[in-house]
């Protein structure tokens, strides 16, 4: 890792960052306050049959219980666009941004290795999907405290659903990475990532609504995203490991790819 | 024109300590079926970028690298830092492989990149400041940079973004050579410098030169290569067409020559180094190339009213070896048909 890289990685990245936090914070507050307030009305509606049963239950989240409720909120796709923003939006120009910007020239010429610049990167990416991700849960403890519905979880199993939720968009993450060292201009590095993204929701999404397409969804990262699972107390250690598996080749690929590849001259 | 080969080289230009030096560099570039690069993949359909490249640089000489666009001097200087693999020969910068050892030259070397782009967002002094802190070297030549090169403090306070091409050019001047390295690779340094600052910056290179460092020196400017370089090369295509001493290239050039004589006119023909005499109603015209002794003393004598001799200049030369090679040398696309064949 590359202390001044980080650092100005850092710097360039905290008012996003702070953005983002405050963001997730509020979207986390929300969704115990839409449970506690309105769960028990959106239930009768659902009991009814007036809207279809398949839509209670969206990418593994609903409003029906506090689990099932911080379950949407890490899937809702407000969620995914917030965290995206480093996920995605970072980590692809992160090399391949800075490559088209012509910036990533005087920073090679450094004595920093490529292996080194890639470690600092995706050790800021993580750093900021953690801070993300514990914004997220900060908020729904917050409200979840306040509307006293805490007592419906068990709170030792936050931090394996933070695992979870990190390991998940770290997997994307590191993903974007191997994209944007892979490439010389952003948008085929971004295309890649985003496409992947938006496949993957979509197969947990349409495999979640629509009990026919559910052999979809164990093709779909978000499908190893069980926060109602684990907050059920029934963890699946396989979603873990391919979580991370999954991010691993990413990081394998990069670290391969990385080193060996020629920079030429921007254009 | 002579032929250089990497023995013919040895010979000639043996150095005792070599800053730079280059055996049969050869680096090939192609198109790639995805615009990704697959690991253990490589590009087909061949272009030569360079080819055969044999170079040495000594220690503590101001050195410059000249050729067209697209000749391959780019491609030198970035294999050089490591951030193209050559496809065949080697190549050693402060003693230190190309290949195996990028990182420990890089903390030896300053670069600066043709059109070099700096962080928009920080300032001046942030992004100096964040260059010295990649270096791992403090910046002791900042404070005597800035103050050359007329970057004041509260200037460097602004935001990169609000600088014109010439401020940017000068933070890439002091990035460069803040950390006093050993050797500075620079690649047009000059450009979007006006007439002050670009001599501000050959009294730069003057300090560096006196301090024992070595400048590498990639310009298209010809006058100021000759101005401040001890040797150049000069490439075509990826290979090199000539490598002399800056003196030894302009004493061999050819000088235009313009006299008016009251009387009889000297009798040139046959005098070695003497061409393309014209003479006309008292007034006479000719080149002369290499020793200018002949050709004094066959005018010596005659009641010449008015002598003009215009010096060589590097421009001349280049456009010369450009030219030989033209008609010697198989061109790009020649070549890679033969290559194809």
């Amino acid at each position: 890792m590359n202390g001044p890289l980080l650092r100005h990685t850092w710097r360039a990245n905290r008012l996003r960052l702070l953005a983002v936090c405050i963001a997730l914070y509020a979207w986390g507050n929300l969704l115990p306050i839409i449970y506690s307030q309105f769960g028990a009305a959106f239930r009768d509606i659902f009991e009814q049959g007036i809207v279809p049963e398949a839509f209670a239950n969206f990418g593994g989240g609903d409003i029906f219980s506090l689990a099932g409720s911080i379950a949407l909120g890490f899937i809702h796709p407000i969620a995914l666009i917030l965290v995206s923003v480093f996920a995605v939006g970072f980590t692809t120009s992160a090399v391949a941004g800075e490559r088209q910007r012509g910036t990533l020239e005087i920073l090679l010429s450094r004595p920093v290795s490529r292996r080194k610049v890639y470690a600092t990167l995706l050790i800021a990416a993580l750093m900021f999907i953690a801070l993300a991700t514990t914004a997220f849960l900060a908020g729904v403890l917050t409200s979840s405290t306040v509307f006293e519905v805490m007592t419906e979880i068990d709170l030792s199993l936050l931090p394996l659903v933070w695992l979870n939720g990190f390991l998940m968009f770290s997997s994307f993450a590191a993903i974007g990475l191997a994209a944007s060292v892979s490439f010389d201009r952003l948008a085929p590095a971004i295309g890649i990532t985003i496409a992947i993204l938006l496949v993957s929701y979509f197969l947990e999404i349409i495999g979640s609504l629509w009990p026919d397409a559910a052999f979809l969804q164990p093709y779909s990262l978000f499908h190893y995203l069980q926060t109602r699972a684990i907050l059920m107390g029934e963890a699946d250690p396989f979603a873990f490991a391919l979580l991370g598996a999954v991010a691993l080749v990413a990081i394998a690929w990069a670290l391969i790819v990385f080193p060996r590849r020629d920079l030429a001259a921007p254009a | 024109m002579a032929n250089y080969n990497a023995g013919a080289m040895t010979r000639r230009y043996a150095p005792l300590v070599a800053a730079i030096e280059t055996v049969g560099l050869t680096k090939h570039y192609g198109r790639r079926a995805l615009p990704v690069h697959p690991p253990f993949v490589h590009p087909t359909g061949l272009v030569r970028a360079l080819d055969d490249l044999t170079i040495d640089v000594r220690e503590g000489e101001v050195f410059g690298f000249l050729g067209p666009n697209g000749a391959g001097k780019s491609t030198m200087i970035r294999t050089l830092l490591g951030f193209l693999h050559p496809t065949a020969g080697r190549a050693q910068v402060l003693g230190l492989d190309v290949v195996r050892k990028s990182v420990e030259i890089r903390r030896r070397v300053g670069y600066l990149p043709g059109g070099v782009a700096l962080h928009d967002s920080l300032s001046g002094e942030d992004q100096l400041d964040y260059m010295a802190a990649l270096s791992s070297r403090p910046p002791v030549r900042r404070a005597d940079l800035t103050d050359r090169l007329e970057l004041p403090e509260r200037t460097l306070k602004r935001r990169v973004r609000d600088y014109s091409r010439g401020m940017r050019q000068k933070i890439g001047i002091v990035q460069a050579l803040q950390h006093d390295p050993e050797l500075a690779i620079l690649d047009e340094p000059t450009e979007g410098l006006d007439p002050l600052m670009q001599r501000a910056f050959y009294e730069i290179l003057d300090d560096l030169q006196a301090a024992g460092r070595t400048v590498f020196f990639s310009s298209h400017v010809l006058s100021e290569v000759e101005r401040v370089c001890d040797r150049v090369a000069i490439i075509r295509s990826g290979r090199l067409v000539a490598l002399e001493e800056i003196d030894t290239l302009l004493a061999h050039r050819k000088r235009d020559v313009e006299m008016r004589v009251a009387g009889g006119l000297p009798v040139l023909a046959g005098v070695p180094g003497v061409t393309a005499i014209v003479e006309m109603d008292g007034r006479l015209t000719c080149h002369v190339e290499g020793d200018m002794g002949p050709f004094m003393r066959a005018i010596a004598g005659f009641p010449i009213t008015d002598l003009t001799i215009e010096p060589a200049h590097l421009e001349e030369a280049f456009l010369e070896y450009y030219e030989d090679a033209e008609a010697n040398a198989p061109g790009p696309a020649v070549a890679r048909q033969r290559e194809a064949g």
